[in-house]
């Protein structure tokens, strides 16, 4: 594992690559068989809603015997369903926004801090993803009954801002501790000011962890199930809130055919968006 | 975003006073209780007083799903359509949630459906006791009306088998539940951390020789000591759901289930046969926590919920069972198999006693969740 | 003006002077972390966590219960048993996949990034209902099995299928901070390592794995921290005997209405991951110390 093969960002000097030995080939090749295996156990499993979802049946018994499209249309006839969606979509979005940007901070904040500080403020901010979610959501609904919070929107986006944060500065973080300092430094002595360093050289190079922390924060928001089944009302109700009450109480394929188009959905979009990122890369050189 | 931090720095404020509030026992959070004139004379199920509740806000709870669907469309809305109220609905019941807003006084669910042994367990302390001068409960099965409550419905655990794989013998009753060598193969039962209701614990002991009428008090230990004898044939299951898959999919032999999901699976094709001698009755329960604004409101609600037109329309929505006597609901042969309120199937119940159940529910929930994790 | 604020990691040079009034900056970057944190979750947290030492009363009855009960131990040490499996697990199979991902060409990334956020997208509760499917004992994963005349295997409501179902649940929680930080490794350190003659596995050993540490100690940390708060999963996938420390306190708050243990357990498990965190911080520091000189 060392002849560097890729070269792209910043970061890197070109270096030309190391002619490849026979031995190497072999490692390489493993690597794939062994990641390929990872990714099918990744993905295959959830595969299986996409045919439970066409099932004829008011059953989630495996392999189907019969096909319908029934599910989806109580999908889309069913407006509890719909609404759940749009829902979650909205409240993971701002979650997102909301948690990376003062997520980020944090961590920039956290990567200037004396090393006492630095343990003392990491072990707080992670508490979220310590407590057992449980705990907090009882005395959140408590609060949230309150001062009319339950049900809201921003309820939901500061509930699930602060279970993402760690999520969000775990990442950064790792990403800035692995930050070339001397990088910095160069700008600083080139006259770049602290907004411009920031600018330009850090959060560049820190952008991949700042991405995959966006990422986790949508996830976190988008799965949400503990405190939003205590802080949710009829009138805002987020998908794994419908998903917890369709699964204990109802034996309901719709479930699947959501999960289904959900998965379509984000499937194309990140490919999509992937095309257009290479894209993108291949104008560029 | 420019504006974030201040609105936080406000709420941060109001959730240290909010802390102070819970702990001085909270204040009254909303207005007066209206006024409300519900009519003369003595109450009759499945009425209410037209526009007698005019501009009264109401919130009814359920456990959500295609039940409370059925509940809102056969029997709640058209009750806020007659007696003017405005519905609202929430759900899934939370019973931390009931507690929550029974200590900060601030009450927010006027009729939550609940578990029947909870719900008289908790009589007096988060729930109120319900005016039967308001709501007619003559024709609720026998028993079944307690201070605090009024079954939602009927259902029942019972002993379902599979027809295929057994040759020509059936299991009889609960004995055969824990004959391994007659009857070979997995067995799956409820085995929830944190519950604990009426069904299997009687069912180990009438198969460990006690007759149904010496049940109670239950001897806990013993019903437990029986069920270890056949554990490692036990599986457990955790939700409704996931019981009526076990039963379709064939991974267990027998099952004690609740009786609407072996409906369900029998429905989607499950090979499976109830074993109804024995059967342990049970019901889900309408209540009332204790501060509600307007107690009248939440007793007409119920009143109207326990008549017999609601009653037969909520068991063809929803396949579960009547709690009015006389109720003869449009179901096919099948589920009218199903329903456990007839008087033949009544015979064949055992009979729970649901005062010992009350008083005793928390310690039999630690025992049973200890043997559980164990 | 200076931007080298004082580093990391201790082992680096002293930190340099202005650091006071930086400081007070850097709080401020802070802040509106600091400000979501007390307000949503300290000050519930709080409300919970004074019930542990009064409800029903003022004492310290909960804990003493907590301890005095062996089921309720055993649960929390098979909570963090099984939470250090997945953690293993997890990085097993994800140091060589984010390996492949910093060494492939942009289309083979694209793929491989695709591959791990897929699943991602689809809903905790979907997944572990699919792994219910697949795992039950006349399920595919049996069928596949008997085809090549091996099992019927117990998966489901076993540990193993905990395992499995966690795994791959919090896999891309590994994957992420994994290729973040080797993505931003200096080649050209791996490059002088073979070229002074050093043998691939001794420039991985000595050079590429303690470059990657921080991204393995961050994946580690979210998998290991996330799976002891797991809820959904292991009730679904497991059984009443593999149950978790989650599921314990969600039986005596919502079943129970015992908030006083439930707040104790809480913090029971807070005070344990915080004295196992400072731990591995301070295990982390020691490994740090012995970085390649290259790089600070």
């Amino acid at each position: 594992m060392s002849a560097p093969t890729v070269t792209d960002g910043a970061t890197r000097a070109s270096v030309p690559a190391a002619p490849r030995k026979p031995k190497r080939r072999v490692g390489r090749g493993l690597l794939w068989a062994f990641s390929a295996l990872v990714a099918f156990w990744l993905v295959a499993p959830a595969l299986v809603v996409i045919p439970l979802s066409f099932t004829d049946k008011q059953s989630l018994a495996f392999p189907p015997t019969g096909w319908s499209t029934r599910w989806y249309e109580n999908f889309f006839s069913d407006p509890t369903w719909a609404a759940s969606l749009w829902s979650s979509i909205q409240v993971g979005l701002l979650t997102t926004v909301v948690a990376t940007v003062v997520g980020t901070a944090a961590a920039l904040g956290l990567a200037r801090l004396g090393p006492r500080g630095q343990t003392l403020a990491r072990g707080a901010l992670m508490a979220p993803i310590i407590v057992p979610v449980i705990v907090v959501a009882v005395g959140t609904y408590a609060l949230f009954l309150r001062f009319r919070l339950l049900g809201t929107l921003p309820g939901f986006v500061a509930a699930h801002t602060v279970l993402a944060l760690p999520f969000v500065i775990i990442p950064v973080s790792a990403s800035l501790a692995g930050l070339d300092r001397r990088l910095q430094d160069a700008a600083a002595i080139c006259g770049a000011n602290r907004w411009a360093v920031l600018r330009q050289i850090t959060l560049p190079l820190v952008a991949p962890g700042i991405l995959s922390g966006a990422l986790f924060a949508f996830v976190t928001s988008f799965d949400e199930v503990v405190i939003s089944l205590f802080i949710q009302s009829p009138y805002l109700r987020t998908l794994p809130v419908q998903m917890y009450g369709s699964i204990t109480r109802d034996t309901d394929p719709t479930i699947a055919a959501a999960a289904t188009m959900i998965l379509v959905i984000t499937t194309s979009l990140v490919v999509v968006a992937s095309a257009v990122a290479l894209r993108r890369i291949k104008h560029a050189r | 975003m420019s504006r974030l931090p201040s609105t936080i720095r406000r709420r941060l404020g109001l959730a240290a006073l909010a802390a102070g509030a819970l702990a001085l026992g909270g204040c009254a959070g909303q207005g007066p209780p209206p006024n409300i004139d519900l009519g003369a004379g003595p109450a009759r199920a499945g009425t209410v007083k037209p526009d007698a509740l005019k501009d009264v806000a109401m919130t009814f709870t359920s456990y959500g799903g295609a039940f409370q669907t059925g509940q809102m469309q056969g029997i709640v809305k058209p009750f806020g359509k007659l007696s003017g109220a405005r519905i609202l609905e929430d759900g899934p019941t939370e019973y931390a949630k009931i507690r929550a807003q029974v200590e900060a006084d601030f009450v927010t669910w006027d009729v939550v459906d609940t578990d029947a042994v909870w719900s008289d367990g908790q009589c007096g302390k988060l729930l109120m006791p319900l005016d039967y001068s308001i709501i007619d409960a003559s024709k609720v099965p026998e028993g079944q009306a307690t201070r605090c409550s009024v079954p939602a419905m009927n259902y029942a655990t019972v002993l379902t088998y599979d027809k295929t794989k057994f040759g020509g013998r059936t299991p009889q009753g609960w004995k055969d539940f824990y004959d391994v060598q007659r009857f070979p193969g997995k067995r799956a039962m409820f085995g929830g951390a944190g519950d604990a209701a009426p069904g299997d614990l009687e069912g180990a002991l009438i198969a460990d020789g006690v007759a149904p009428e010496d049940l109670y008090p239950l001897d806990v230990d013993r019903a437990l000591r029986k069920l270890d004898t056949i554990r490692k044939h036990l599986v457990f299951w955790e939700t409704g759901a996931r019981s009526q898959q076990m039963l379709e999919s064939g991974e267990v032999v027998m099952a004690t289930v609740w009786s609407g999901r072996a409906y369900a699976a029998v429905k989607n094709g499950a090979k499976f046969e109830p074993v109804w001698n024995q059967f342990v009755p049970r019901r889900e329960a309408l209540v009332v926590p204790k501060g509600v604004r307007s107690p009248k409101a939440s007793m007409a609600l119920i009143n109207y919920y326990l008549g017999r037109e609601q009653q037969e329309k909520l068991t063809e929505l929803t396949s579960y069972s009547p709690i009015h006597v006389d109720a003869r609901p449009k179901v096919d042969r099948l589920l009218q198999s199903y329903v456990t309120t007839t008087p033949e199937r009544q015979r064949q119940a055992i009979k729970v006693d649901s005062a010992w159940w009350a008083e005793n529910q928390p310690a039999v929930i630690e025992k049973f969740t200890a043997w559980l994790a164990g | 003006m200076s931007v080298s604020a004082s580093p990391p990691l201790p082992a680096a040079a002293a930190p340099p002077p202005g650091r006071t009034r930086r400081g007070l900056r850097n709080g401020s970057l802070f802040l509106p972390a600091a400000v979501l944190l007390a307000a949503f979750f300290l000050a519930p947290l709080a409300v919970m966590v004074v019930r542990a030492f009064t409800d029903p009363q003022t004492g310290l009855q909960n804990f003493s219960w907590f301890f005095g009960d062996a089921v309720q131990v055993d649960v929390l040490i098979r909570t963090f048993r099984t939470a250090l499996i997945v953690t293993v697990v997890c990085a097993l199979l994800a140091y060589p996949y984010a390996y492949l991902m910093t060494v492939v060409g942009p289309l083979g990334l694209a793929v491989l990034t695709l591959l791990v956020l897929v699943p991602f997208w689809t809903s905790l509760m979907v997944r572990t209902f699919a792994w219910v499917i697949l795992l039950q004992d006349t399920g595919v994963v049996n069928d596949v099995l008997g085809f090549f005349g091996l099992g019927p295997v117990q998966l489901i409501r076993t540990t193993t299928g905990v395992v499995i179902g966690m795994s791959q649940i919090l896999l891309p929680f590994m994957v992420m901070p994994l290729y973040a930080v080797m993505r931003g490794i200096d080649r050209r350190l791996l490059q002088a390592s073979s070229g002074l003659g050093a043998k691939p596995l001794t420039t991985f050993v000595k050079v590429w794995l303690p470059l990657s540490l921080p991204g393995l100690a961050a994946g580690a940390l979210m998998v290991f921290i996330s799976s002891l708060g797991f809820y959904v999963t292991p009730a679904l996938l497991g059984s009443p005997d593999t149950a978790l420390v989650s599921q314990q306190i969600f039986t005596q708050v919502n079943g129970l209405l015992e908030w006083g243990r439930g707040g104790a357990m809480g913090v029971i498990v807070l005070v344990m991951t915080l004295v196992l965190l400072a731990v591995s911080a301070g295990a982390l520091r020691l490994l740090g110390g012995q970085r390649p000189e290259g790089r600070a």
